[in-house]
């Protein structure tokens, strides 16, 4: 007995160092599939990494199978986690663009001293002020500065790696604990905490380094603390659920209003427990509206919040409306009901990927309800599976609500997703293991135990065949099912269709330009130089002046360059930041190959303006104009 | 075992602070940090003292609010709350003024501040229940 005891943790050893290994080998295959020009991961990921994820998640369920302490697959599950949302740091030069480099772009002013009190680029009254303080990137800017000076390492590496690796390791350990409370069984808890991995919009999020993100991160949180408080009576659960509401709201508007909504919903969940005894209906009255209100809180929180927002917020004007359902035919507004977004884009194979989580939670969530939560006598236990019913309630509403009868909303509705799956991923780790253990009591159901292949001898062959399929599902299907669910899951959650990302030869000339430049200077350029920019020295930095992404004085401006490369034009750009520099900066690949040769050939007849460098091999040309 | 055993064995020097020794770490930790920024600017020297930095107030942190979980989940809170503590002072030094050199160091120190008082304020009050 004591020898096999010894062997088991002998093999458990070797397996945890297989996994390992093949974690690190999947991150060496990411840095060899790191490159300079790319559209989408996709086009240059290394082919071997998919089959090494599948592999190596294999074999961390069948890790999770075994009898190892908890913590230590834990562990194992966090690195596998920040693997899977480290796609765009490691493989892309500058991260994915998209709002995370507008973010860096921004922080990028504060870690350059550029600007005082946070990134508050307009005058503004007091409210638009407090606002801009609790608008994220400023809680953002703090921790990435902070970590950046800490560790001495450029901005850019910490901003890359911030949400991926806090994501990593704090969202599976949330879902571990969220999970425990709701099925109280160890196994389902580690299961659900790999599961978040098989929801592709929140493993969109955690790869991405935006506000929200951190946002979603802290919600998670205060809607543990919030389970935890109605089985407690520590008033640290209180505090802490409170502490994390307020980090969800500094963090982004989006999970703070969620985060109010759940507390005032858990306040009304408590005061229901104390008073059902004595007056039930009264109860379930005041549990109904407190219902409706947190459900219109989101909804109404768009609306208003335009009397915080400085006027030159292009979305602010948020309204509820009809005008869906009569300018788009029936079927657009029962496929948007139903599935929203994923109505338009996407294949049967991806809608699938993203709606197969929150159904079988949904499902199993109901016959939970039905069959088992009606029967337990376990009061605690009944409030939080209501309670995560509810909140699950609200978000599927509220995501309707927004979909089909809000226009100009600053956010994309499909956010709310990821809420939807962090409450709906403890669920379908309790169905996953429900089936499994259905399949263990079989096999334990069985008349002759097996203890040797000599017993088999015993048993008749349909039996054998039988007993042999089950250990095959349990231990081979099963695990095999998971990790290509996951994989297929990390396939569908980073795009497969983008534009050319920021190119190495692009990175380069921004930086040429700020260690060669020692006056202020202003670059003209097209968004994506703008976006190039923003890595190294940020938008709107009076020293290094890239304008903004959107900017249509800059777009006039880089058109005239087009048109008609002038100094007078360069003259014009200078007065914005009173620089004496001036930069023009073309791309063969964002103008394409005539035009670019067109404007470089006039560009260079032109003798003012001067050539500072030639980059990416004739790809990109950078023009300077002094003023005298 | 053994190593969560050492672990534990660290943890509870850590915990136990005599003489404020660990705080004093901590300090020189900051110290090294803001050397390290105005002259070296080595990500190695930083990465070693933000290592023992973290380290040392996030067992501290952990161990003031989450006295009754185990040891990995005690640390995972420590670190969670402190990354958090960190983002709450850089937030309010950055509204306040900005987040250059000096003020890092300001936030370091008060986080580091902050982290050992409630430590200690934690021991005292869970002795006493």
């Amino acid at each position: 007995m004591y020898k096999n005891k010894h062997v088991f943790a002998r093999c458990h050893r070797i397996t945890e160092i297989l996994y390992l290994l093949m974690v690190a080998f999947s991150f060496y295959l990411l840095l060899t599939s790191r490159t300079g020009e790319a559209h989408t991961i996709w086009e240059v990921l290394n082919p071997y990494f998919i089959p090494t994820l599948l592999a190596t998640t294999f074999l961390l369920i069948t890790i999770l199978f075994t009898s190892e302490k908890v913590s230590y697959k834990l562990i194992l599950v966090i690195a596998h986690s920040i693997l899977i949302h480290s796609f765009f740091s490691i493989v892309l030069p500058a991260g994915d663009l998209s709002a995370q480099r507008m973010t860096l772009g921004r922080i990028r002013l504060v870690y350059d001293n550029a600007v005082l009190h946070g990134y508050t680029p307009w005058n503004m009254g007091l409210l638009s002020q407090i606002y801009e303080w609790f608008r994220g990137i400023t809680f953002q800017a703090a921790l990435s500065v902070v970590l950046a000076r800490m560790l001495s390492i450029d901005l850019l590496w910490v901003h890359l790696f911030l949400v991926p690796v806090l994501w990593g390791v704090f969202v599976p350990v949330a879902s571990f604990l969220t999970a425990k409370i709701i099925s109280k069984e160890e196994n389902v808890a580690l299961f659900s905490s790999l599961l978040i991995s098989a929801f592709p919009y929140a493993t969109y999020f955690g790869a991405i380094s935006v506000s929200n993100s951190l946002g979603f991160v802290f919600f998670f949180y205060s809607l543990y603390f919030m389970l935890k408080d109605f089985s407690s009576n520590d008033s640290r659960n209180k505090i802490l659920m409170l502490v994390f509401s307020f980090f969800s709201l500094l963090s982004h508007n989006l999970t703070g209003i969620m985060s109010l909504s759940l507390l005032i919903l858990a306040l009304a969940f408590k005061s229901y427990k104390s008073e059902k005894n004595s007056s039930p209906t009264a109860a379930k009255a005041s549990l109904l509206i407190s219902f409706i209100f947190c459900a219109s809180l989101l909804p109404l929180s768009f609306v208003y919040l335009r009397y915080f927002q400085p006027a030159t917020y292009t979305l602010s004007d948020t309204a509820f409306t009809l005008n869906k359902f009569s300018d788009r035919p029936i079927e657009e507004i029962v496929g948007l009901f139903f599935l929203g977004e994923l109505t338009y884009a996407f294949d049967l194979k991806t809608t699938l990927l993203f709606i197969i989580g929150p159904t079988i939670a949904l499902l199993w969530m109901m016959l939970y309800i039905l069959h088992f939560v009606k029967r337990s006598s376990d009061v605690e236990f009944k409030t939080c599976i209501f309670f995560v019913f509810a909140v699950l309630s609200i978000v599927l509403v509220d995501y309707r609500i927004m979909k089909l009868f809000m226009e100009r909303l600053p956010i994309n509705e499909e956010r709310l997703w990821v809420f939807q799956d962090f409450l709906a991923v403890p669920f379908v780790a309790l169905a996953i293991y429900d089936v499994r253990s259905s399949v263990k009591g079989y096999l334990n159901a069985r008349p002759a135990p097996i203890v040797s292949i000599a017993d088999l001898k015993t048993l008749s062959r349909r039996s054998i065949l039988s007993l042999s399929s089950v250990i095959l599902a349990l231990n081979i299907v099963i695990p095999m099912f998971l990790a290509g669910w996951i994989a297929l899951s990390v396939n569908a959650a980073y795009p497969h269709v983008a534009p050319l990302q920021t190119t190495w030869y692009e990175l380069e000339a921004v930086k040429y330009i700020e260690e060669n430049t020692h006056e202020k200077y202003v670059v003209i350029g097209d968004q994506w130089t703008t976006f190039a920019g923003e890595a190294i020295v940020g938008v709107n930095n009076p020293r290094a002046y890239y304008f903004l992404e959107f900017n249509r004085t800059v777009y006039d401006l880089f058109h005239k360059m087009l048109e008609d490369p002038s100094p007078q034009v360069m003259i014009e750009s200078m007065n914005v930041n009173n620089a004496t520099v001036a930069y023009f900066i073309v791309t063969e690949p964002r103008l394409g190959i005539e035009e670019f040769n067109r404007v470089v050939s006039q560009t260079l007849k032109n003798q003012q303006l001067r050539v500072l460098g030639v980059f990416g091999g004739g790809k990109l040309y950078v023009f300077a104009y002094k003023k005298t | 075992m053994k190593g969560s055993l050492s672990f534990n064995t660290i943890e509870r020097s850590v915990v136990r602070n005599k003489k404020l020794k660990y705080t004093a770490i901590s300090y020189s930790a900051i110290l090294a940090i803001l050397m390290n920024l105005a002259s070296f600017q080595s990500p190695l020297i930083g990465s070693i003292a933000s290592i023992i930095y973290l380290l040392i107030n996030a067992m501290f942190l952990g161990n003031a609010f989450f006295e009754k979980e185990s040891d990995f989940f005690r640390f995972m809170f420590g670190i969670l709350l402190l990354t958090t503590l960190l983002g709450f002072v850089g937030w309010l030094a950055l509204i306040i003024y900005n987040l250059d050199t000096l003020r890092v160091t300001l936030v370091l120190v008060v986080v580091a501040t902050s982290s050992s008082l409630l430590n200690r304020r934690m021991k005292h009050r869970n002795v006493q229940k």
